[in-house]
């Protein structure tokens, strides 16, 4: 994810669907290639897919 | 993926687009207000607004934090990046904004370490891998983006992380939509709210404009079915007489926010007496500055920022277009002085800018219309 192409995801207002590979310690996880604070979405597991935005997931995208 | 390809579905839109011309009333004008840049991106990219009725008008709003950042702030960013110590990071778009005296990329070209960055917490990693320098991160967005820079200062200040600062133009979308209001040269029926702003703070804190102004809102998720469905919702209210808001967006916004969001928010910031908005002037308690408990990583208090202040070029028409008074093709320099590749002002920037989402999108087919 960077924001090259048609579409900054960062500095709109808008989140990505993300999917868990890996949890990681101190509330991260690595969803593809970027790693996500997880703080406002509670314990997460592989699988689990995120609506992420400027490296924080803000919400679940799958109940 | 689950949530996307369902609302892109070709099919269910045209359903969606003839509900909504059943709906409109012939010789009815309606004027509705997409508050978020990403819902304007939406509208152009998937050409949400070609499947509308000629009687339902979209304005773009002000919620495009790129676009809204005067040019004085650039400056005092700029001022901070050339500073020897500093590496100054910020988001891929901001580097092309310019202020009075260039942009940041600019600055970086003249030798300024200015790098871009996909969140803050990569700002505060840049800091960890370098001690000896000093890690600004400018911080832009609304309430979307404020809790990742909040996070992100709990996690240095928990690690005891020393060199890294946030040069802080975090803004809240309330006051500005307020200030919208009032404002007698805008005639609107209604809103498409902005999604994941309320992700964060909820549906509950635009309650005021039915009960205040009298004008529907609808909460709208990104793709293009969400806001035809949105656009539909709020033709319905008006159809029927009703206004209050409503919450297209149901699978992802709370009522009333995300708590822990809340919480780390007001724990970081505090609300600005005033912040300057481009084209909308100096509004109240419309923005966020580090609290007194986090004023160490403050880069307003740990270098000199000059306050610069400088006014619009004459030729832009910014502030009418985020006002929603004028379409982004009726600014003089619209697509011949003012181009994505060289901006003149911040809509033409930032991908969710109503006159890039236009350029980009959008002016062929006003070409077409024009012939």
């Amino acid at each position: 994810m960077s924001c090259d192409g048609d579409h900054c995801v960062t500095c709109s207002d808008e989140a990505v669907p993300m999917r868990v590979a890996e949890v990681r310690a101190g509330a991260l996880a690595l969803c593809d290639d970027t790693e996500v604070m997880t703080d406002l979405v509670g314990a997460v597991e592989p699988g689990d897919v995120l609506l992420v935005h400027a490296g924080v997931a803000i919400a679940r995208a799958e109940a | 993926m689950k949530f996307v390809d369902e609302f892109r579905d070709a099919e269910l839109g045209r359903v969606l687009a003839a509900e909504i011309v059943a709906t409109v009333e012939p010789g009815r004008h309606y004027k509705l207000m997409e508050v978020c840049g990403g819902h304007t991106h939406t509208i152009y990219k998937y050409g949400v607004d070609d499947l509308l009725p000629e009687n339902v008008e979209l304005v773009h709003g002000p919620g495009c934090p790129v676009c809204v950042i005067p040019m004085g702030r650039v400056d005092d960013g700029i001022a901070v990046a050339r500073h020897e110590r500093v590496i100054f990071t910020c988001f891929g778009d901001m580097m092309r904004v310019p202020g009075g005296d260039g942009t940041l990329l600019e600055a970086k070209a003249a030798g300024a370490d200015v790098r871009m960055v996909y969140s803050p917490l990569d700002a505060l990693r840049l800091a960890k891998e370098n001690p000896d320098r000093e890690v600004v991160f400018f911080a832009v967005g609304f309430e979307t983006t404020a809790p990742s820079t909040a996070l992100t200062l709990r996690r240095a200040k928990a690690e005891g992380v020393r060199n890294f600062f946030v040069y802080c133009n975090h803004v809240t979308i309330v006051p500005p939509l307020r200030a919208l209001l009032e404002s007698p040269d805008l005639r609107l029926d209604g809103f498409i709210g902005p999604g994941h702003v309320s992700t964060v703070v909820g549906a509950r804190p635009f309650e005021f404009i039915p009960s205040d102004y009298g004008k529907p809102v609808v909460i709208s998720g990104f793709e293009p079915l969400d806001l035809l469905q949105s656009i539909y919702m709020l033709l319905r209210q008006l159809a029927e007489g009703r206004c209050r808001v409503e919450n297209q967006y149901t699978r992802v916004v709370p009522y009333d926010g995300n708590p822990q969001a809340l919480a780390v928010l007001s724990e970081v910031f505090e609300l600005r007496p005033h912040f300057e908005w481009r084209g909308l002037g100096f509004i109240s308690h419309s923005a966020l500055k580090l609290s007194p408990t986090y004023e160490q990583f403050d880069a307003e208090l740990r270098y000199a920022v000059p306050g610069v202040r400088v006014a619009d070029p004459k030729a832009c028409q910014c502030g009418e277009v985020l006002k929603g008074v004028i379409k982004p093709w009726e600014c003089k320099v619209f697509g011949t002085a003012c181009t994505p590749e060289r901006p003149i002002g911040t809509c033409m920037v930032s991908s969710e800018g109503a006159c890039a989402a236009y350029y980009n999108f959008g002016r062929f087919a006003r070409e077409r219309e024009v012939v």
